[in-house]
């Protein structure tokens, strides 16, 4: 019949993998060369579409040839495309994908990410690869087939000016939550679910507890004291707790206009940059609470159906380069964390990592390695994400 | 069926091509996990009071919509019926509106109904509002005031046009008659006018129902998280981690054709009528 | 009183969006920006990527608007050519891909897009965007035709023209205002679509309604402002043009 055959019509193999691990390298570049890179990553934030548009991708086009077009997409949604190209046997859409943690997980589960690939990348000798947190991503090894690219670690975000002395802790943000009702909420995505992962790390007495695999025990365990904790708040939330921004940049938006008194970020420089940006408003700075922060390195893939795999390894490679990341490092730029060993760079570019100008705003480093906790498998955060969203879903009215 | 039959199959085509990959995925002969024919998932979310709450919600918010939008319709039409400059004028200025998108029309909903929006600025500055957690919450919130304010703006336009032709149409000789016949203007309005506008606008009022229920934008932008929009929902479901759970949005999908799909029927046999008042 | 409250309501998207896009540290509770930058407007003009969505739109929007024409104006005259109940469903059928929500459609269609090769491409869009729009212009050319005064055509038939001369020397120079009104119509559609963007687009084609809509859900106030403004204005322009379509499909259909 008509109606099926357009809906199963025209099935269209996906073009063979190119052979990356194995190609000389001078072959990826003449194929890149002429090429377009289609790049899905979330572009929700101008610093970082002003680093990729104005910075990266004319060095691209100049030195390699290779037109990068750097276009929205994030974990979920970038999931779901990949699966259902599969499954239609569609073209590929995306060559580069900006990825980490669960999005890695879903995509090597389901066999759609293209690899192995990051370990040939001439700049990926330079990778601080001994590092716990690039060495694992969500406790899961690389092994190839996502190349890391920067490194940040969550923060929380205040006012100096309107909170001059903020919690340092869990149980000091409990008792100013109670003292302060509807100045602290936290948002429904990837960022407040990161802020529960920390609190059920805390709470269950480290985050060791939770390494080593999914175990249902300790999860129960782990996120029945949260939702405990979250109870014992929950009244003097924001809204009563009754309504959660949907993601970072609205908690941001309520907490640029005063109506909460903390947001929050996985980028721990985000304070530094947005305040420059003038976005947050001057006194804005960055906290880490004494229990541990996680820290966690974030990460390029190239999907199995890409049209451009050379081109996009190309693109990764120059990503990975020192210029590159310098330039990623920058203050003024992105402030994110480099994931190249300054004992493995050529001195010159050692040296300009050592002297890049620090902000006075930015939280000092060694405070950041004290604080700094890994993450554990990508398990614990989709449960706890779907069972909070059913929770506050099935609350009494 | 003559060539009109036939041509306007055509352009319901996409449609059933929708529904017909819809129904296969909702019921596990295609898309990911397929097992072969099954009822269960359908079963499954048709169970859910989630999907029903989002769905009742998602009516009821559309029906408010409409409703503000046909009586603001109503008013304006009665009121500037004349043909004087300022009537005109104020004809005119209710179709203006008309092009907005959704999106420009939930964006500006944001800006101004938050909490820490430029109505809550106006009303902290004239000394009503201590703070921004005083300004009752208008967005993202369970009532979904600001929504339905949103889509009633976003429509008004749309029934105010209907209502100025319907009234300048059909009302205006049996108007004159009842007037000569020493009707009062209550009694115009109560036998004549409100009956011919009613009736006039019931189809659009249905059709700009469809339309109010069926936005993603708006509601993305404006709706709470509990109960969700139903057209959010289909998008979190197809788009969720879990693989398992992307079928459902399919039966979403198929639940949202057949309200659009009730909706074209009650349209039509709406105007079916009207046509043979007329004659 | 009325009258100034319906001028204030048309207004204020134009005037409140002007103002949040060149508005700079503008936070609670300040009821006016207190500085001012042209910072977005030039980052619009040097930048590719609202210059490039919009030009993306305009391509589709052209597109759509000609769907809506060319298919509509034959569906809508053989609509116009039945009587009673017939009319009816078949109206009832041109209406289906109007009232359906266009998150359903792009569902529905994604999947089937993709087989076809269609996905990511500027191609797919365009056609998923004339699914709703070829809708709409059926119906709206079923109006225009339901009061057409067909005797023209026979006039010109009887004095020895064929049909396909009648159709373009007679008919279709009566239509051109019609026609450019169903264009505005299906070039609207189009252009404010943002759900069958995002799912036959996937990424790859990005209009400007996406670009906003991203902008305002991840915080960016000022850039989403400006375009919003740019959304907004050829919406208007487009409204200037078509007038009454709206009515001639509601009304006179009847």
């Amino acid at each position: 019949m008509t109606l099926a055959a357009l809906t199963l019509a025209c099935h269209q193999p996906a073009p063979p993998a190119a052979d990356l691990a194995t190609v000389p390298w001078d072959t990826v570049l003449a194929r890149a060369r002429g090429t377009t890179v289609t790049w899905r990553m979330w572009r929700g934030d101008p610093a970082i579409n002003a680093y990729v548009d104005q910075w990266v991708a004319p060095r691209l086009r100049q030195r390699f040839g290779v037109t990068l077009e750097a276009v929205e997409g994030q974990g979920p949604e970038i999931e779901n495309q990949l699966q259902i190209e599969h499954e239609a046997g569609a073209r590929g859409t995306a060559d580069l994908i900006w990825i980490n943690g669960e999005t890695f997980h879903n995509l090597r589960q389901a066999d759609l990410l293209a690899g192995p690939w990051a370990g040939r990348l001439p700049n990926a000798v330079y990778v601080d690869s001994a590092s716990p947190i690039i060495r694992r991503d969500f406790e899961q090894d690389p092994a190839g087939y996502e190349s890391p690219w920067g490194t940040v670690q969550f923060a929380l975000i205040y006012d100096s000016s309107r909170t001059p002395s903020p919690p340092r802790s869990y149980e000091e943000l409990r008792r100013w939550i109670l003292r302060h009702p509807g100045r602290f909420t936290h948002d429904q995505s990837f960022t407040g679910v990161t802020f529960l992962k920390q609190l059920m790390y805390s709470l269950g007495g480290g985050v060791e507890r939770f390494q080593g695999g999914f175990d249902e025990r300790t999860y129960l365990e782990g996120s029945a004291r949260v939702w405990e904790w979250l109870e014992g708040v929950r009244p003097a939330l924001w809204r009563g707790g009754a309504a959660y921004p949907g993601g970072v940049a609205e908690l941001h938006r309520l907490f640029v206009n005063g109506e909460v008194d903390f947001t929050m970020s996985y980028n721990h420089n985000e304070a530094v940059t947005k305040v420059r940006q003038g976005v947050f408003p001057a006194a804005a700075r960055a906290l880490l609470l004494r229990d541990g922060t996680l820290a966690n390195a974030h990460y390029l893939g190239i999907p199995t159906n890409a049209p451009n795999p050379a081109g996009a390894m190309v693109a990764a490679d120059f990503l990975l380069s020192p210029e590159a990341q310098l330039e990623k490092a920058r203050p003024e730029i992105w402030a994110d964390g480099t994931v190249l060993a300054p004992s493995r760079l050529p001195a010159k570019w050692a040296a300009q990592f050592a002297a890049l100008a620090r902000d006075p705003r930015a939280l000092p480093r060694d405070s950041l390695r004290k604080y700094a906790r890994p993450e554990v498998v990508p398990e614990y955060h989709e449960r706890i994400a779907a069972d909070w969203r059913a929770r506050i879903r099935r609350r009494d009215r | 069926m003559r060539g009109g039959g036939w041509a306007a199959a055509l352009v319901a085509t996409p449609v059933a091509v929708g529904v017909t990959y819809s129904l296969a995925a909702a019921t596990g002969l295609a898309g990911y996990g397929a097992g072969g024919f099954t009822l269960d998932r359908v079963e499954r979310v048709l169970g859910e009071a989630a999907v029903w709450e989002s769905f009742l919600w998602t009516v009821r918010t559309a029906a408010l919509a409409t409703l503000i939008a046909g009586a603001a319709a109503v008013a304006a039409a009665v009121g500037f019926r004349g043909s004087s400059a300022l009537d005109r004028t104020a004809r005119a200025l209710a179709v203006l509106p008309l092009p907005v998108p959704h999106l420009i029309a939930a964006t500006t909903a944001v800006l101004v109904l938050g909490q820490s929006g430029l109505l809550s600025r106006i009303a902290a500055s004239a000394g009503w509002l201590a703070g921004p957690a005083d300004m009752p919450a208008l967005v993202y919130d369970r009532g979904g005031i600001g929504l339905i304010l949103m889509l009633g703006w976003k429509e008004f336009p749309f029934l105010a046009l209907v209502a100025f032709s319907v009234l300048a149409t059909r009302g205006a000789a049996l108007e004159d008659t009842a007037r000569s016949l020493g009707a009062g203007p209550w009694q115009r309005f109560r036998r004549i006018t409100w009956p011919v506008l009613w009736r006039g606008l019931a189809p659009a009022a249905v059709a700009v129902f469809a339309f109010a229920a069926g936005s993603y934008e708006a509601a993305a932008l404006l709706a709470p998280s509990d109960p969700q929009a139903l057209p959010v929902l289909t998008l979190e479901r197809y788009t969720d981690p879990d693989l398992a759970r992307r079928g459902d949005a399919f039966v979403l999908t198929l639940l949202a054709l057949a309200l659009a799909a009730g909706a074209v029927l009650l349209h039509e046999w709406l105007r079916h009528r009207v046509e043979r008042l007329d004659r | 009183m009325a009258l100034g409250l319906l001028a204030v309501s048309a207004a204020a998207p134009f005037v409140l969006l002007a103002l949040w896009s060149v508005g700079r540290d503008w936070f609670y509770p300040a009821v006016f920006p207190p500085k001012f930058t042209a910072e977005s407007w030039r980052d619009l003009l040097s930048g590719e990527r609202l210059l490039g969505a919009t030009a993306t739109s305009l391509v589709l929007g052209a597109g759509t608007g000609a769907f809506a024409c060319i298919a509509g104006l034959p569906v809508g005259r053989s609509l116009a050519r039945l009587t009673g109940w017939r009319r009816h469903a078949g109206a009832a059928l041109a209406f289906l891909p109007v009232a359906a929500p266009p998150i359903a459609l792009a569902t529905g269609l994604q999947f089937s897009f993709l087989r076809l090769g269609l996905g990511g491409t500027l191609v797919g869009v365009l056609l998923a965007h004339a699914v709703p729009a070829i809708g709409y212009g059926s119906l709206y050319f079923l109006g225009v035709f339901a009061v057409f005064d067909s005797r023209i055509e026979e006039e010109s038939r009887s004095l020895g023209a064929t049909s396909r001369q009648t159709f373009f020397h007679v008919v279709l120079p009566l239509l051109r205002r019609p026609l450019a009104d169903a264009f505005a119509l299906g070039f609207l559609v189009s252009w404010s679509q943002v759900p069958l963007t995002l799912l036959v687009g996937g990424g790859p084609v990005r209009t400007l309604p996406i670009e906003v809509f991203s902008l305002v859900q991840s915080g960016q106030d000022r850039l989403a402002a400006t375009g919003a403004l740019l959304l907004l204005v050829p919406a208007i322009a487009a409204l200037a043009a078509t007038r009454l379509a709206a009515s001639r499909t509601e009304v006179m259909a009847v």
